[in-house]
């Protein structure tokens, strides 16, 4: 069992050493490849983050022109995926700054945003309209959150990240991230608990 | 039960599913909320709160994907372009002050033979000499600069950076 594990660590290490590899001599195959990879992450996070589907997939490519800048930062010693997030929330960052003079709190989401897609079909037509009205409900609640809440239970429930990997990406400490993930939980109870009366 | 236990009940629930607990945890955590409401409804909340978020999902376009990929890798050439100039400008930097320092000698006899012959003020002989001495370098630091790369195709230096190029690819 320690032997698979120190495998899966040694496979995942060499993964992320070739990434930094490619990303220092600017490889185009090794960016395309991390471009199909981590697409729809990457944009589901910065759909959150910014709350519009138009200015998420700006920033999207603005990520990854980032990425081929800044590639040869990338020392291969922490996931990649990480990484990648840091750079699309300081890319977040800096377009918010330069849009309007504001904190990431004030930040509202605009009507256009395009609804997220439901991920497969459920068995009954009753079936689809319920769970599809859960999500809109769900989603609807979320974007009402500020987005500094919003970002933390993006990052936590849908990437899975550990909560130090959040505190260094967002790059505030560890108890404001368990501070900001229990308040943006608090935040969507009413929600949660409407739709499971 | 006191305020540190909800914190640290708080901590466990956040913690369980990406991190991990201990089986200790595990324990104090089940007996602790069998006997407290607030953070047995925490946890749910968690829970559903987890649910719901992993049930969304999004698709990036293939239209989206090609246009960055085309992005990506024009700004690639155009880093490459400008990193290979750059290289090229320091290679000739350091061409031109070789030259210059060899030079030197040959420049400061001149100057010395200028004023004996001419009768020539050092005041004027001095500064030309340092231009003199200076001229290839700035000569080749305005003929890059002023310059798009396409000016040099064929020369020398060119094929030195291409060949450089083919080395970092």
């Amino acid at each position: 069992m320690v032997a698979a594990a120190f495998s899966a660590l040694a496979t995942m290490e060499t993964e992320e050493a070739q990434i930094a590899t490619g990303l220092r001599r600017r490889d185009p195959e090794v960016l395309d490849a991390l471009i199909e990879q981590y697409q729809h992450r990457l944009l589901r996070y910065l759909i959150h983050l910014t709350g519009d589907r138009a200015t998420a997939e700006d920033l999207f490519q603005e990520t990854w022109i980032r990425v081929l800048e800044k590639g040869h930062q990338y020392d291969g010693k922490s996931k990649f995926a990480t990484w990648l997030m840091t750079i699309a929330h300081n890319v977040a960052i800096d377009h918010l700054r330069k849009r309007r003079p504001v904190s990431l709190d004030e930040m509202r989401d605009s009507e256009d945003a395009a609804p997220f897609e439901p991920v497969a079909a459920d068995p009954s037509p009753f079936e689809q309209v319920s769970a599809l009205e859960d999500r809109t409900r769900i989603h609807a609640a979320l974007e009402q959150i500020p987005t500094i809440f919003r970002e933390v239970l993006v990052l936590r429930f849908q990437e899975q990240m550990k909560l130090e990997e959040i505190a260094k990406l967002i790059n505030i400490p560890l108890a404001t991230v368990k501070t900001r993930l229990y308040r943006g939980v608090q935040a969507l109870r009413p929600t949660l608990q409407g739709g499971s009366k | 039960m006191n305020g540190h236990e909800h914190e640290r009940a708080a901590d466990l629930i956040s913690r369980r599913d990406v991190e991990g607990i201990s089986d200790t945890d595990v324990h104090w955590l089940e007996s602790h909320l069998a006997s407290c409401e607030d953070c047995a409804s925490y946890e749910l909340a968690m829970g559903s709160a987890q649910q719901a978020m992993r049930s969304f999902t999004v698709m990036a376009s293939a239209s989206l994907v090609e246009s960055t990929r085309a992005r990506v890798h024009a700004r690639a050439a155009q880093l490459r372009e400008s990193e290979s100039r750059r290289y090229l400008i320091a290679i000739s930097f350091a061409m031109g002050v070789v030259v210059s320092t060899l030079s030197a000698w040959v420049w400061w006899r001149v100057g010395g033979w200028m004023v004996e012959r001419f009768s020539l003020p050092s005041a004027i002989v001095g500064p030309g000499l340092v231009l003199s001495w200076l001229l290839p370098v700035i000569f080749l630091g305005v003929v890059l600069v002023a310059f798009p790369e396409s000016n040099f195709e064929g020369s020398l230096m060119h094929l030195v950076m291409k060949a450089r190029q083919r080395g970092i690819q």
